[in-house]
Order: C-alpha cells, then sequence, then structure tokens
C-alpha cells in the first residue's frame, strides 16, 4: 500500500497535513517513535485517521495514539473531539464493546506467596469467572433489575453485595455514566446481556494475574498502594453481548438518519448523526447505559475474583481495586480548546483517558499524581501502569494509548503455530494459561502484537503519560 | 465455501455464488463456521430470518447481524440457510437448525459485530461476490 506523507514534528510527534481534496477538515497527529510508525506504515491505520479528520464539527486534529492499528472506520488507537453543537457522534468510533476496558487490582500477597499455589488458583478463578463464547455468567437479571444496572452501573452492583464503595470510588466515572437511559437499549440488547453479567467473554479479553516487577515512580506507585513482588490482578472486557447489539441497533439506524442530515462521510463505518439530533440523543443514552453495564460486568468479576483468592489464600486476603478505565466511549467533557474552556464529545476508540495531577475528577488519592493509566501489553510480556501528564490534556483532550496494538493478523498468528507449544513456552517462563478454546491462546500470542514497552515510552516521551510500575504475568486465563 | 479475509485486528471472509439470494445465504453460511466449529447439527427446526436495508451492503449486513443475533440471543445453533425471497430493501429467509449444545457445538470466536469496513457487494462475470469484515 503507497506510504502516507508524514511530516516529522518531533522525536514523538508526527503530522498529516489537511488534504481538503479528501475532505479533511483537520491535520492528523500520530504519537508514535521511528520505530513504531514503520509498523504503522504497513496497515490502513493513518487512511483511517485521516477519515476521521473529514467528520463534521471535529475540534482539533484527528488524533493517533502509538499503539494505533487498523480497525474499521476509526483506527484502534483514535481519538476524535466533537463540537456538541455543529459536531457529530459516530458509533463506530466508540465501537461494538461498549467500554471495553481494564481494571486493575492490588492483592495484598507477594508474589512468592501466590507461586505455590498459582495452578489451584488459576483453576480456582477458571471456575469462578465464566470465559469463552456462550458461557453464561451465574447471576440471574428480571428486566427491571437489569434495567437498574443500565441506569446505575457498577454502584448497583455494590450496592446489592456485590463489592465495596471503594471499588466505585476508583473507577472512572465512579462506575456510572450519567444520561443513561436503559429503555433506549433494545430489548434484544436486554436480552443477550442478561446473563452476562459476570463473564469475560474471549478474543482479546482476559484475566491476567500479574506482580509488579519495577516501580519506576516511588510515589505514584505509594499512591496507588504498589510495591515491587506485589500480585495484582488485570482484567480486560467490555460490555459483552449487551454493547455489540446496542452499537448493531444504532449502526442499522444511521444511514437512512444521514441523509436526512445530508452528511457524507468516505467510510460507512464512520456512519454519524449530528450531537443535538434525536438519533444522536437516543445512541448516547443507549451507549450510556452499556458503558454502565461494562463497569457493573468488571465489578461482578472483581466480586468472583475475591472469592477466588479467599478460597485459596484464606478470608483475610484483600483485593482492592487501583483502577478501572475504559478504552471504547464517547463522553463530553470540558477541555480548553484555543485558550477557552468548552464541552465537547471526546471519542476514544482503543484509548484511555489520561487526566493529570489536579483534575477534579481524580480520586482524591490520585489528585497529586494524576488518572491511573493502564497499559495491558500482550499474553505473556509485560503491562504497565502509568500516571496521566500535562501534554495529554493539553493536545490530546486527556487521552493516552490502551495497549500493546496489533501488529498481525489472527490468521497470521496462527501459521507455524501451535497451542499446545506456545502453552508449554510459556510455561517455561513461569506463565500459566488456561483458555477455553486453542485460538484464544494462539492468536493473542506476543508475536501478534507491537512491543508495548516501546509503546509506553512514545507515550512518555511525547508527554502524555508517565510511568509508574512495570507489571509481568504469572498467569493468564481467557476463553 | 468461503475464503478468509486478513485484517490486523478483525477477520473477514469472502463469498461467491451464482446469484445474489445464494450469496446472502452463503454469507450467513460463513459467519456461523467463523463463530462455530461445524459440527454436529441436526436440522430439527427452522428459525425464520428477515432484515431491511437500503441497498444490498446494508442489507447484507443487516441480514448477518440477524444471524448473530440468533448466535448469541436465542443461542442456535444453524447448519445451513435458505433465502426465500430478496426485494431491493428486503430479504426473508430461515436457518436450519437446533438449540445449542455446549457438549457438541463447539465455539471458536465471539463475533462482536458485522462492519461496514471495506464491504463490498458486487457482480462480476463469474457471478456474485461479497466481501466482509466482523469485529471479534
Amino acid at each position: 500500500m503507497p506510504t502516507i506523507a508524514l511530516e516529522q514534528i518531533d522525536p514523538f510527534r508526527y503530522r498529516i497535513a489537511r488534504d481538503e481534496q479528501r475532505g479533511m477538515r483537520t491535520d492528523v497527529i500520530v504519537y508514535a517513535s521511528r520505530e513504531l510508525i514503520d509498523q504503522i506504515q504497513g496497515d490502513l491505520s493513518l487512511e483511517q485517521a485521516m477519515n476521521v479528520a473529514t467528520l463534521p464539527g471535529i475540534v482539533g486534529p484527528s488524533l493517533a495514539m502509538p499503539d494505533i492499528h487498523q480497525g474499521y472506520g476509526f483506527p484502534i488507537g483514535g481519538v476524535a473531539a466533537t463540537d456538541l453543537e455543529r459536531g457529530v457522534v459516530s458509533p463506530g468510533g466508540v465501537g461494538f464493546d461498549i467500554n471495553c476496558g481494564v481494571r486493575l487490582i492490588r492483592t495484598s500477597l507477594e508474589a512468592e506467596q501466590v507461586r505455590p499455589k498459582l495452578r489451584d488458583l488459576v483453576n480456582q478463578v477458571f471456575r469462578d469467572v465464566p470465559c469463552g463464547t456462550g458461557r453464561e455468567g451465574p447471576l440471574r437479571f428480571s428486566k427491571p433489575q437489569l434495567e437498574a444496572v443500565l441506569a446505575e452501573g457498577a454502584p448497583a452492583m455494590i450496592a446489592n453485595g456485590y463489592g465495596e464503595p471503594r471499588d466505585a470510588e476508583f473507577t472512572e466515572e465512579r462506575g456510572k455514566l450519567a444520561g443513561a437511559d436503559p429503555y433506549q437499549a433494545s430489548d434484544r440488547a436486554k436480552d443477550r446481556g442478561r446473563t452476562q453479567i459476570g463473564t469475560l467473554g474471549s478474543g482479546n479479553h482476559f484475566l491476567e494475574i500479574q506482580y509488579v516487577e519495577k516501580v519506576h515512580d516511588e510515589a505514584a506507585a505509594r499512591a496507588m498502594g504498589i510495591e515491587e513482588g506485589q500480585v495484582a490482578v488485570l482484567v480486560h472486557c467490555g460490555s459483552r453481548g449487551l454493547g455489540h447489539q446496542v452499537c448493531t441497533d444504532y449502526l442499522a439506524q444511521m444511514g437512512a438518519a444521514m441523509k436526512k442530515y445530508n452528511i457524507q462521510v468516505p467510510d460507512r463505518q464512520l456512519a454519524c448523526v449530528p450531537i443535538p439530533s434525536p438519533e444522536a440523543k437516543a445512541y448516547l443514552a443507549a451507549m450510556r447505559a452499556a458503558a454502565n453495564f461494562a463497569w457493573a460486568n468488571r465489578q461482578a468479576i472483581l466480586h468472583f475474583v475475591r472469592g477466588s483468592f479467599r478460597q485459596i489464600f484464606g478470608k483475610n486476603v484483600r483485593l482492592d481495586v487501583i483502577y478501572d478505565v475504559c478504552h471504547n466511549i464517547a463522553k463530553q467533557e470540558r477541555h480548553a480548546v484555543d485558550g477557552k474552556w468548552r464541552e465537547v464529545l471526546v471519542h476514544r476508540k482503543g484509548a484511555t483517558r489520561a487526566f493529570p495531577p489536579g483534575h477534579r475528577d481524580l480520586p482524591a488519592e490520585y489528585k497529586s499524581i494524576g488518572q491511573p493509566v493502564l497499559v495491558p501489553g500482550s499474553m505473556g510480556t509485560a503491562s504497565w501502569i502509568l500516571v496521566g501528564a500535562a501534554g495529554a490534556i493539553e493536545e490530546t483532550f486527556g487521552s493516552a494509548c490502551h495497549g500493546a496494538g496489533r501488529r498481525m493478523s489472527r490468521t497470521a498468528a496462527r501459521k507455524g503455530r501451535d497451542a499446545e507449544t506456545l502453552q508449554k513456552d510459556l510455561e517455561a517462563k513461569g506463565i500459566l494459561v488456561r483458555s477455553e478454546t486453542r485460538e484464544g491462546i494462539l492468536e493473542e500470542a506476543p508475536e501478534a502484537y507491537k512491543d508495548v514497552d516501546q509503546v509506553v515510552e512514545a507515550v512518555e516521551g511525547a508527554g502524555l503519560a508517565r510511568k509508574v510500575a512495570r507489571l509481568r504475568p504469572m498467569a493468564v486465563i481467557k476463553g | 465455501m468461503f475464503e478468509i479475509l486478513e485484517h490486523p485486528a478483525d477477520i473477514g471472509f469472502r463469498v461467491r455464488a451464482a446469484t445474489l439470494p445464494e450469496l446472502f445465504a452463503e454469507a450467513a453460511q460463513a459467519l456461523v463456521a467463523i463463530a462455530f466449529e461445524p459440527g454436529d447439527v441436526a436440522m430439527r427446526e427452522t428459525y425464520a430470518l428477515e432484515a431491511r436495508g437500503e441497498d444490498n451492503e446494508s442489507l447484507l449486513v443487516n441480514w448477518l447481524s440477524e444471524v448473530l443475533w440468533l448466535l448469541d440471543g436465542p443461542k442456535l445453533a444453524m447448519r445451513e440457510f435458505r433465502v426465500i425471497s430478496l426485494a431491493p430493501g428486503r430479504v426473508i429467509g430461515g436457518a436450519l437448525g437446533e438449540p445449542r449444545d455446549p457438549a457438541r457445538h463447539r465455539a471458536k470466536l465471539i463475533v462482536k459485530g458485522v462492519t461496514y469496513h471495506q464491504l463490498k457487494v458486487f457482480q462480476d462475470r463469474d457471478g456474485w461476490c461479497a466481501e466482509v469484515f466482523l469485529d471479534v
């Protein structure tokens, strides 16, 4: 494919200048190192970022994070803000997996305490947290109960005994997006979601038992209650079938709606409607409900994992949320644009909010350090905890990367590899893998992803976030 | 029969058929083959399928989304698809299969949605062809 002309601004910033002939209304700014740029040029992600730049009412540039890779419509790792009056909302800018996100939980255990019982722990978690396709959770909700969860998010689960009040305090938006309307989610969405709370899903969703390998920022680590050798649990999952159905339902309406508003886009997956329109209001209300469902899901999973740890290590073991972030979402936020405060709709598609120290939306314990930014790597490599920095709020609407970013298709990842060998290789490195499917292991092989350390170096080099700690996996549980 | 199309994050397929209704049936077949192992699915019941769309592309996306709904909502295992009627803007058909049994019907992938990414529905001298990418 033809290489797109990139102008290097500095070691971690590149620009694709606005091209009016393509209908671009603004530039694309790519945050990446030289090494990552070479990989990024290998797929259609930059073209997709250029297409995002055509969205009506886009505010500032179309932004590409260092883990950017080809998605559908928006690239994965794409961020775009739109004006509330003149701009659009694009469900493709959120994705099918609304509020796919990550929750990081610290435990009161050290790696050397867990290692002798790791296999028992993994088997217990595998029993307690359903994963894989078609697996239902143990909880059963009536329609009114589910609608309460869609309205209230993680706090609804906590109020019913599935967690502690502190869990919500350390979740983005406190685990509940205001403005959710359960009645804007279809009955089909609710039917799919009713038995899925507390389930992990499959594909690139996983639960990882980790240990803190290295602390890079002692003060920030202390504020988060973590130290080297400590065991943590990382949960990566989203809104399951409910979110998928919400996106499907609203995308189906977009075509006719766009004709009504005389909107054209270069890629149908960028289908969008004006934010003040009734179609947008309905979608946003349903999206917020699905986001709340995802937070409720991660809350339920935490509750089950607490049970798993207590079963193996006794009732005094503590598991506490460090933070929970979403990385597929569209949120109304207040940002300074050209020196003036404005409310904008920030689409983050495979990107994480990264608010800096002092931001009013942070828990008191994190005001001095900034918002935790959780960056899972590929299976068997490493994950990072960062904190948001001033560069993010100044340049990227408070956004940073969300992971390592894929660099290989699923088919390519399976070629020449077999799941058993990969599993044994990881075990030889001290990492247990328990997966519901063979494909689940192969397609998520470490080689299929970019180097998460390079991604994090670029994020820090660009001033979007700062390193706090690097974590290494001990076990991976997935569907 | 279908061919897998590569995508860094997701998965796609290409199907061919002599007629447009057959193409829709083949595409549904491809979707379930990507999501599930072809296995012992008895054709015990017929499940109605219907979709609307303003053009062939949106009609195909909405048709496949209906198949996806049957997979994850009622949780069905489906073996064959038939299109009874395909007119501009509307397709009616059915899926033959049975309620899903986890012991016999092994799932491979969760398909989150049917995308418009690089979607193509076209006719050439060999018949009809469709290329569809799925979010997995």
